[in-house]
């Protein structure tokens, strides 16, 4: 195997970061780049569009890794792979991985991509829910496993839930739409996005914006990989970051590359725009624009530990691992 | 005439849905036939890619299941002794819900379409294998006699005399496993797969897309009723004949005693619970998601208010689940005797149940439930419709088994057709009844807790759903236990009334 050295971006991006692993004292690259899976907690979207601009601009592989973006689903739940090894890092959310690690999971959040939390009250526009205070008397469509959440916003913004009546729904804008009922309980990012599509006009209040602090989209792996597979967890989360930078620098085309990726996912290419364009307010802040993509602070995660023992998972600052995101953004 | 009459009704039902439409514009939960064939028509590279994906993991699903069916109907026939713990075993392993098994197939298996093999595989093999059963042994006692005193042994009886005599019902379960096949390699997508019209469902459903959730469902239905007519078609051809039952005298066989039955049921529970930590421990599942025995036992043992819940959301399930399946048995057996007395009425009949059938359950119980509430009535009606057409396909194949000599018979004393369905077809049919007695067990309970996922939001189902948010598997498995302990006991108790009557109708049944 002999490879002529040709100088391109590729070569050039790989020596720089060649240089990058050696001055953080990582091993070099061997030959072969190294087979890691990447764990999604949904089916491929917009919303992990950050990880496809990793892969297609081979960030990933420039820094040695070849990486298998596995899809989630709803009979997928991502914590089982990720404990059993079978994938290196995971997506979940500060809750899940709570109550994960409350079951014996050895795991730590290592990285923040949703800052904000996405859950919303999503309602019509002619019968809307903007303040907390106006859920009083509504009828709201939810899953059931989600009453700890309504039960925490409730408990935030000293709103009686027993005012709310609670009507169990499957995911899906359709009760809303029919009048079944009065707002829903759903993700700012997916079914309001399919409502506006539809030419629904409908509103949404983010949790996020009435003290309901938990993070989402977090980056998780087990203590084990951190301890014994740092090199590659970084490598991984680098090249994240730098797609998810790329994201925030043209998320038309972000959208573009994710419905182009995946011709068999049924994906619509205006709603994954629109989706994309509401995210990022999600995923970036002050916060993000200071310190790099993912970051989190002791008081975010103060913030987290509050909204989390509302919900019945009482963790500690502990449950949060900074030194891999130190690394690649230092 | 008698040809055109099945398209006329097709054209009515197509106009009238239409017009249906056409009375509600711009509505987000119908769609007409116009909005399905453009839907078609701009998307049909996707769908054909989709359609293929997920009709070649049910095809391989349903050539696995089937297999595994005729080796243990044969591994029975042979050794009768055998026949204990295989049912338990079969009965088990299709009691596991998907929600468990799902995942745990996609850790063991990695990316690739295995799990929605082995789900497609799951849900065709334990109809088929009961099927099996009751056809394998509907023949006179004097056959395998007569062979017997030709010295010929039970394996050139079983592919010599038992095969053929099974072959209908084989086919009758074929024909049920086709539709089956389909679902469990469309729900075996929910655990990540890349592509399918699972996958498509689930998108359509999420973004309100009304034209591609009814153009999946009906795509989807279509492929089963395929399915479902190819087996029926190949059944009337290879078989090409209207087996004769020569019914035969009453036998007694001779009971073990109770304490010895018992020893037995303990050693074979204890098997289960073997075969149970063994396997986990092959594959080296991590116990944080794939709790042991002693991980169940422990968790139940240590926590009172585990134990609250867990009975709260069993008798929850309970309360719909009997109902419902009682619903769906006298659907099916009422909609066979129909089919029987009125011979013209099965060109509607069976187009409409098996349409019923083939749509995913995913989009019909939620349709199910907006229509009738979230009430007992909801669930009971989807239980029903999940389970009433196995019950109607065999309990048809057996009215349709009874004897010639004995149709001639009543036929000659110009006996009343209601009389002759009651007095001859009726216990023929008996043998039938209780086999999909037996198959609808597990799948009212499998239907039973999706609709409390998908829609209601309580019962053991939401319970086993909540494991994707709350990681407690220990609860999870519980739930397993709970429900396989639960189908088994409702199956043991068809099998008690099953003997008491066959005893009499059927004794070449009975062993």
């Amino acid at each position: 195997m002999t490879h002529l050295i040709r100088p391109n971006r590729r070569t050039f991006l790989k020596t720089g970061a060649a240089l990058g692993a050696a001055s953080l004292g990582l091993p070099a690259f061997a030959a072969d780049p190294k087979q890691v899976n990447f764990q999604l907690s949904w089916l491929h979207s917009v919303q992990f569009s950050g990880s496809y601009i990793a892969s297609q601009k081979g960030y990933w592989s420039d820094l040695g890794l070849d990486v298998a973006l596995t899809q989630g689903g709803p009979n997928a739940p991502v914590e089982p792979p990720v404990v059993s090894g079978n994938a290196l890092m995971g997506i979940s959310a500060a809750d899940y991985t709570a109550a994960a690690v409350a079951q014996g999971a050895p795991f730590k959040i290592i990285a923040v991509a949703m800052q904000k939390n996405p859950f919303a009250i999503a309602s019509l526009a002619e019968n809307p829910v903007n303040e907390p205070s106006d859920l009083v008397g509504k009828k709201i469509g939810m899953s059931v496993s989600n009453t700890p959440v309504l039960q925490a916003l409730c408990t935030l913004n000293n709103v009686d839930i027993n005012a709310i009546e609670i009507v169990p729904t499957q995911y899906d804008p359709a009760p809303l739409v029919t009048g079944q009922v009065d707002c829903l309980l759903c993700w700012e990012t997916d079914l309001p996005v399919a409502m506006t599509i539809k030419g629904v006009e409908n509103t949404t209040m983010l949790m996020a914006n009435h003290g309901y602090s938990v993070h989402s989209q977090t980056y998780i792996a087990t203590e084990d990989s951190i301890a014994d597979r740092r090199a590659d967890l970084v490598a991984l989360l680098k090249g994240e970051v730098m797609g998810w930078n790329d994201y925030l620098a043209d998320t038309d085309a972000a959208a573009a590359l994710t419905v182009e990726m995946f011709p068999d996912a049924g994906l619509d290419a205006p709603t994954q725009k629109l989706q994309a364009e509401r995210q990022v307010p999600l995923m970036f802040s002050e916060l993000t624009e200071s310190n790099g993509f993912g970051w989190f602070t002791e008081d975010t995660v103060a913030a987290n530990i509050e909204t989390l023992a509302l919900l019945d998972r009482n963790v500690g600052a502990e449950l949060w691992d900074r030194s891999l995101l130190e690394e690649v953004h230092g | 005439m008698k040809r055109a009459l099945p398209i006329i009704w097709v054209l009515l039902g197509l106009s009238l849905w239409q017009a249906g439409s056409f009375l509600s514009p711009d509505s987000l939960v119908f769609a007409g036939p116009f909005a399905i064939a453009e839907y078609m028509q701009q998307n049909a590279g996707l769908l054909a890619r989709a359609t293929a994906a997920t009709t070649q993991a049910a095809i391989w699903g349903f050539l696995w299941g089937n297999l595994a069916a005729v080796v243990m109907a044969a591994l029975i026939i042979l050794v009768p002794k055998a026949e204990r713990f295989t049912s338990l075993l079969a009965l088990v392993l299709f009691c596991l819900p998907m929600l468990a098994t799902g995942p745990i197939l996609r850790v063991i298996s990695g990316p690739g379409d295995i799990p929605q093999i082995a789900l497609a595989a799951l849900a065709v093999y334990y109809t088929t294998y009961l099927a099996l059963i009751v056809g394998l042994r509907a023949m006179p006692q004097s056959w395998p006699d007569l062979m017997a005193i030709y010295g010929r042994g039970s394996i050139t009886t079983l592919l010599f005399v038992r095969a053929r005599a099974s072959l209908p019902y084989f086919f009758v379960g074929l024909q049920v496993a086709a539709p089956a096949a389909f679902l469990g390699a469309m729900i075996g997508e929910f655990t990540g797969a890349e592509r399918g019209l699972g996958v498509l469902t689930l998108r359509a459903m999420r973004a309100l897309d009304v034209e591609a959730t009814w153009t999946l469902a009906l795509l989807a239905a279509t492929i089963a009723m395929l399915g479902y007519w190819v087996f029926g078609w190949l059944g009337k051809w290879l078989v090409g004949y209207v087996p004769v039952i020569i019914l035969s005298p009453t036998t007694s066989v001779a009971r073990k005693p109770f304490w010895q039955r018992l020893v037995e049921a303990i050693a074979l529970a204890f098997v289960i619970l073997l075969l149970w930590q063994v396997i986990l421990d092959v594959f080296g599942l991590n116990s944080f998601f794939a709790k042991r025995p002693g991980d169940v036992w422990m968790f139940l043992n240590s926590n009172a208010d585990a134990r609250a819940t867990l009975v709260e959301a069993f008798s929850q399930t309970l309360m719909t689940t009997i109902p419902g399946y009682t619903a769906g048995l006298l659907l099916g057996v009422v909609l066979a005797m129909i089919v029987v007395l009125v011979p013209n009425l099965s060109s509607i009949l069976m187009p409409v149940s098996v349409a019923l059938r083939a749509v995913p359950i995913i989009t019909t119980a939620p349709l199910i439930v907006l229509a009738l509430g979230r009430g007992p009535v909801g669930t009971i009606t989807v239980v029903a419709v999940m389970i009433f057409f196995p019950t109607f396909l065999v309990c048809l194949q057996g009215l349709r088994q009874t004897p010639g000599q004995v149709l001639d018979l009543f036929r000659v004393y110009q006996v009343g057709r209601l009389r002759l369905l009651f007095t001859a077809q009726v216990p023929t049919m008996l043998p039938a009844l209780f086999a999909a007695a037996k198959m609808a067990v597990p799948a009212a309970i499998l239907a039973v807790t999706t609709t409390e996922w998908l829609a209601t939001g309580q019962g053991l189902g939401v319970l086993m759903a909540l494991t994707a948010t709350t990681s407690d598997y220990n609860m999870l498995w519980s739930c397993i236990v709970v429900i396989t302990l639960a189908a088994v006991l409702f199956y043991a108790a068809i099998v008690v009334l099953e003997r008491a009557v066959l005893r009499i109708y059927a004794s070449e049944q009975v062993t």
